[in-house]
C-alpha cells in the first residue's frame, strides 16, 4: 500500500510545520512515510511544496501522481492539479482565484495549466480548476475555510491573523479525515508540536471543525509497527557525525548544507555514556576558505574535524583540500550537492559535480569520495567518513544531494540505537616523538600521527620531507609522493567491496541498472515492490574505485545508467576505471527528485523499446 | 628533548628584515618560557613564510596557504586552546590575499598573535606592489609608480575589533621582543604591524628612511591600555587617530590593549561550560573503539 500526498502554500505561511505535523501523525498511525520539501530560493512569498509518500513498509521515494492534494492557496492549485489521480481538498473561498493574479508563478507551469483548461473551455480560475477536475472523474471535496476560521474567532476570541495561521491545520485535518485516520492522533501531535497553550487551543479547535466535513475514502486504522522517526539527510548526517566523533565543524552559510551545523550547533552540548560531558564546536565562520582552513588546523590538533558546504562553497575549498592531501590530514567534507553550474539551482537537486568532488584540489593525492542514497546509510557513511578519514590520514568528501538533505523517511528505532564503530588514527609512540616524523614512510603509507602540541611537529604545503622540513631534492619528492599516493593503493586493498558498492535485485537478471545517490531511493523501491526484473548497482565509493568487483557483478549485461546530470557521471567514471560503456541513459536535470512512477516508466521504456536515452522531467 | 634539534636552513637574502623578526619572536618565547612543543606557529606564503621552519627551538611549525594562515590557525587554536598560536604572515599575504580573514579575526577576538611582515612588497614573487605600498611609488621591480593606495592595517585592526594592536620594527629587535611578549601575554587577538625593509626590492622604504622616521611612543607618554569599559571608546578613538599617523614621524610600540571584552574561548565556553577543561582536541569518542555516543539523546530532545 501506499498513498501519495501533496500539500503547498507561500513559503513561510506555515506549509513546514503543517507538514511536519501531518508525517508525525502518519508514523503515530505505525506507517512509514518519505517526505520531500520542494522550496525556492526565497525567503517569504513563493510557491513551496511537501509531497510525502505514506506506507506500511519502508519507502525510499515519492509518486509524481498524488492521491490526494490538500490546497488552501490557489497557486498550489494551479501548480499541482495536473498530477492529480485521486482526491481534491481545497478551500471555497479561493474558487475566484485566477491564473494571471498569481504573480510568482511560473509562465511556464502557468502555461501548461492555461493550455489544459483552454482545451476545455474553462476559465482561468481555482473554480476552472475544480470543474475540469471532476470532468476527469476526480472527487473535489471544496470546504469553506474561511468560516471555519471565523468560528476559531468568534468562539476562542482570538485575532484573526493568528486564527488565519490554522488554515495548514484545517488541510491537513481534512487529509486526515479523508484518510480515514482517528483524530486523536493528529491531536497528539498537534499538542506535541505548540508548546504554546494558545497555539494549541486554535489549531487543536481548527480540527475539531474540520474533521467531521468530509467522509474516508481508506482505512488509515492505527497499525502495529517498531518504533521509528522521522528524519531528514541534514540531520542525520549531523548525528552520524557527532557518533564518528566530530567535535570541530566550521562552515560558511549555504543552502542545503547549513541546516546541518546549525543543528549540530543547536545541540553542541554532548551527555556521552557514563555521564561524559562532550562538545562540538561549531564556528560560522567568513568565507569557505576559512571553513576547509579551520577544519583542517582543528584535525592538526588532533579533533576529528569537518565542514559542509555545497557546489560555491566546496570551489572555494579546492586549495585546501590540496593542502590537507600534501599534508596527509584527516579532514571531512560533507558535500551537500546542488543544481548546478555557478549558483545554478541553489535550492534544487543535481548529481553534476561528481568529477569535481573526485578531482578538485591541484595536484594528485589521495582522497576518498563517499556518495549515499538512502536515508538510513546517510548517519552510518557520516561516521564512516570520519573513520576513513583517520585510517587513511587524507580528505574525505561525502556526498548528499539535496534530495537527500531536505527530504526525510522514517527511520527505524533500532537502526539508531546502533553504536557506530570508531577507527582511531594510528599514534605515534612515546619513543618516536622524541625525534617525531611526521611523515615516516611505512610500509602501508600511513605515518604515526602525533597531534599539535605533544611534540615538535612540522607541516608545509612546500613538498617535504619525512620531518616536514621544505624539500625540493628530486629523489626525496620521488619517495614522499609514492608514500602519499601508496595510501590509496593500501585504502583500495582494505576497504570492502560491499562498503563500496551496494546491490539490489536479481543477480541473474538481464538488466544491470548503474546508479549512486539518491536515484538509488526510488530504485530499491521498484525493486522491493517487485516491479520489474532487474539488478541496481549503487556506487558508494569513487575513489578507491571497487574496478575489479564491478566488473565482475555487471559482466553479461544490458547497463543502464539513471542520473541526476547530462553525461552520466557516474557512467563516466565506471568507463574510466574498468573500460566499461554504459549505453542506455536515463537521466533527470529539473532538479527535483527522480520520481518511483515516471522512473518505472522510463526503465519500461529503455528494455522494451530500442530507446537509449530517457530525460525525465517530473514535478515542479 | 636529548636529540639535537634538527632546522632547515635560513635562505633569506642578506639584511633582511625577517631576521629581526625571528630573534625577536625567539627571545620572547624563551623569555616567556613557550619555547617548546606548546608553541605552534602558523604561517602562510611568501618568505615570512618560511619563519617557523628556521626556528631555533622546539615549537611547532604549520605552513600554510598564502593568505589562509589566520583559517588555519582558528581551527587550531580553537580545538585546542591550551595551545599557544602565533601567526607570522606577509603584507600580502594579509592585506590583501587574506584581508577578508584579517578584518573577520577582530569579530572574534580569538585569543592568539598575528605578526605581519610589512614590507610593502610581494619579494618572493620579485617584489610587486602590496597592501601597503604607498600610491605613486616605484619601487625597483615596478614598471611604473603604484597606482593603488596603501591601506592603513592599524586603523583596519582597529576598527575590526582587536584587542591589541601594535607596530614594531624589525631593526629594533629588543623593542619588537617586549611587544611580542605584551602580545603573547595580552588576552585576546594581537596584531603587530611590523615594519620591515626589503633590502632586494623595495629601495624606497630602506633602513635608512625608517630610522629617520620611527619614535616610540613610550616616549611621548603613551597609554594605551583600556582600564575600564568608560574609558574604551575614547582610547579607541585616540588610537585610531594615532595609527593614522605613518608619514615623516612614524610612531612603533602598543597603540590599544583591551583585555575587558570577551576572547572567543570565553564566549564558546558560556555555550559549552567544560569546553576549556575538555577542548575538541582532548575529548574521548570511542570506548574499545565503539562510539560513546547514542544519537536518540539528541532525537528525542529535538522531537
Amino acid at each position: 500500500m501506499q498513498i501519495s500526498w501533496l500539500t503547498g502554500g507561500p513559503q513561510g505561511s506555515g506549509v513546514d510545520t503543517a507538514a511536519n505535523i501531518f508525517s508525525s501523525t502518519i508514523i503515530k498511525l505505525g506507517y512509514y512515510v518519505f517526505g520531500s520539501r520542494e522550496y525556492y530560493s526565497n525567503i517569504k512569498g513563493r510557491h513551496s511544496y511537501f509531497n510525502i509518500s505514506i506506507s506500511d513498509k519502508p519507502v525510499n521515494s515519492l509518486n509524481s501522481k498524488v492521491d490526494i492534494l490538500a490546497a488552501f492557496d490557489a497557486e498550489t492549485v494551479f501548480q499541482h492539479f495536473d498530477e492529480l489521480k485521486g482526491y481534491l481538498i481545497v478551500d471555497k473561498s479561493i474558487f475566484n482565484d485566477s491564473l494571471d493574479s498569481q504573480r510568482l508563478m511560473e509562465d511556464e507551469i502557468k502555461e501548461r495549466a492555461e493550455s489544459i483548461l483552454d482545451k476545455q473551455g474553462l476559465e482561468h480560475t481555482v473554480k476552472g480548476v475544480v470543474d475540469y477536475l471532476k470532468s476527469i472523474n476526480i472527487a473535489v471535496y471544496d470546504v469553506d475555510f474561511s468560516s471555519i476560521i471565523s468560528r476559531i474567532i468568534k468562539d476562542l476570541s482570538i485575532d484573526a491573523y493568528l486564527a488565519l495561521r490554522a488554515k495548514n491545520i484545517i488541510a491537513i485535518s481534512l487529509s486526515l479525515s479523508l484518510l480515514g485516520a482517528d483524530k486523536s492522533f493528529l491531536l497528539q501531535a498537534i499538542k506535541e508540536r505548540f508548546k504554546n497553550e494558545l497555539f494549541y487551543r486554535f489549531n487543536s479547535a481548527a480540527v475539531d471543525y474540520s474533521y467531521n466535513l468530509i467522509e474516508s475514502r481508506f482505512k488509515l486504522n492505527k497499525r502495529e509497527s517498531k518504533r521509528f522517526y522521522s528524519l531528514d539527510g541534514n540531520t542525520l548526517s549531523a548525528l552520524g557525525k557527532i557518533a564518528g566523533g566530530l567535535r570541530f565543524q566550521s562552515y560558511y552559510p549555504i543552502t542545503p548544507a547549513s541546516d546541518e551545523s546549525t543543528f549540530i550547533e543547536a545541540n553542541q552540548i554532548l551527555n556521552l555514556d557514563k555521564d561524559i560531558k562532550g562538545g562540538v564546536v561549531v564556528v560560522q565562520t567568513e568565507d569557505e576558505l576559512s571553513a576547509i582552513n579551520s577544519a583542517i588546523g582543528a584535525a592538526l590538533t588532533g579533533a576529528r574535524a569537518a565542514t559542509a558546504t555545497s557546489g560555491p562553497g566546496f570551489s572555494l575549498m579546492a586549495e585546501g583540500i590540496s593542502w590537507a592531501g600534501m599534508n596527509e590530514v584527516p579532514v571531512v567534507i560533507t558535500y551537500y550537492m546542488r543544481g548546478a553550474p555557478s549558483t545554478g539551482l541553489p535550492t534544487r537537486s543535481g548529481q553534476a559535480d561528481l568529477k569535481f568532488a573526485l578531482n578538485a584540489g591541484h595536484g594528485e593525492f589521495p582522497r576518498i569520495v563517499l556518495a549515499s542514497g538512502l536515508h538510513y546509510e546517510v548517519m552510518s557513511d557520516a561516521a564512516y567518513a570520519l573513520n576513513l578519514a583517520a585510517r587513511y590520514q587524507t580528505p574525505v568528501i561525502h556526498i548528499i544531494e539535496k534530495s537527500l538533505a531536505n527530504t526525510y523517511s522514517s527511520i527505524e528505532e533500532d537502526l539508531l540505537k546502533v553504536r557506530l564503530k570508531i577507527d582511531k588514527i594510528k599514534r605515534a609512540d612515546s619513543e618516536s616523538i622524541k625525534d617525531y616524523k611526521r611523515f615516516l614512510c611505512t610500509e602501508d603509507g600511513v605515518s604515526p600521527f602525533a597531534p599539535l602540541g605533544e611534540t615538535r611537529i612540522f607541516y608545509s604545503g612546500d613538498e617535504h620531507d619525512e620531518y616536514g622540513y621544505i624539500s625540493e631534492a628530486p629523489l626525496n619528492r620521488e619517495k614522499i609522493y609514492k608514500k602519499r599516493m601508496k595510501k590509496l593503493d593500501t585504502a583500495d586493498k582494505e576497504i570492502p567491496y560491499n562498503d563500496r558498492v551496494r546491490v539490489l535485485g536479481n543477480k541473474d537478471a538481464r538488466y544491470a541498472v548503474l546508479t549512486w545517490g539518491s536515484p538509488t531511493g526510488p530504485l530499491s523501491d521498484i525493486i522491493a515492490d517487485n516491479l520489474l526484473d532487474i539488478l541496481v548497482v549503487q556506487v558508494k565509493i569513487f575513489n578507491p574505485y571497487p574496478s575489479s568487483y564491478i566488473k565482475e557483478i555487471l559482466s553479461n549485461k544490458t547497463l543502464i545508467a539513471v542520473e541526476n546530470n547530462y553525461n552520466a557521471l557516474g557512467a563516466e567514471i565506471l568507463k574510466e576505471n574498468t573500460g566499461i560503456d554504459v549505453k542506455k541513459r536515463i537521466l533527470k536535470l529539473t532538479g527535483r527528485v527522480i520520481y518511483k512512477d515516471e522512473l518505472y516508466d522510463a526503465l519500461n521504456k529503455i528494455i522494451k523499446s530500442d530507446t537509449d536515452k530517457v530525460f525525465i522531467n517530473d514535478g515542479k | 628533548m636529548e636529540s639535537k634539534l634538527k632546522i632547515e636552513s635560513n635562505d633569506w637574502c642578506p639584511g633582511c628584515g625577517n631576521f629581526g623578526i625571528i630573534r625577536a619572536e625567539e627571545m620572547a618565547l624563551k623569555e616567556l618560557k613557550l619555547d617548546n612543543e606548546s608553541t605552534v606557529v602558523v604561517s602562510g606564503i611568501g618568505c615570512s613564510g618560511k619563519l617557523p621552519h628556521f626556528m631555533n627551538m622546539r615549537i611547532s611549525g604549520v605552513h600554510t596557504l598564502h593568505g589562509r594562515a589566520l583559517a588555519f590557525a582558528l581551527g587550531i587554536k580553537l580545538a585546542n586552546p591550551r595551545l599557544n598560536v602565533i601567526i607570522n604572515a606577509g603584507d600580502g599575504d594579509t592585506y590583501g590575499i587574506g584581508a577578508g580573514h584579517f578584518v573577520n579575526a577582530g569579530r572574534r577576538n580569538v585569543d592568539m598573535v598575528l605578526v605581519v611582515h610589512d614590507n610593502g612588497v610581494y619579494g618572493l614573487t620579485k617584489g610587486q606592489a602590496a597592501p601597503t605600498l604607498p600610491y605613486g611609488e616605484k619601487t625597483k621591480s615596478l614598471p611604473k609608480p603604484n597606482i593603488m593606495n596603501a591601506i592603513n592595517p592599524l586603523a583596519v585592526a582597529l576598527a575590526s575589533g582587536y584587542t591589541f594592536v601594535a607596530r614594531g620594527y624589525a631593526y629594533d629587535v629588543v623593542h619588537l621582543k617586549e611587544i611580542v611578549k605584551k602580545a603573547i601575554t595580552h588576552k585576546g587577538m594581537a596584531l603587530i604591524d611590523v615594519l620591515q625593509p626589503c633590502p632586494t626590492y623595495n629601495d624606497i622604504n630602506t633602513k635608512e628612511w625608517y630610522d629617520k622616521r620611527v619614535y616610540k611612543l613610550e616616549s611621548e607618554g603613551w597609554d594605551p591600555v583600556v582600564k575600564s569599559e568608560s574609558e574604551a571608546q575614547e582610547k579607541l578613538e585616540k588610537a585610531i587617530g594615532k595609527a593614522l599617523i605613518y608619514s615623516e614621524k612614524i610612531p612603533i610600540g602598543v597603540f590599544y590593549q583591551n583585555e575587558l571584552v570577551p576572547t572567543f574561548e570565553d564566549r564558546i565556553k558560556s555555550n559549552i561550560p567544560n569546553y576549556l577543561e575538555n577542548p575538541p582536541a582532548l575529548q574521548q569518542i570511542d570506548s574499545n573503539g565503539i562510539s560513546i555516543f547514542d544519537p536518540l539523546t539528541i532525537i528525542n530532545k529535538v522531537e
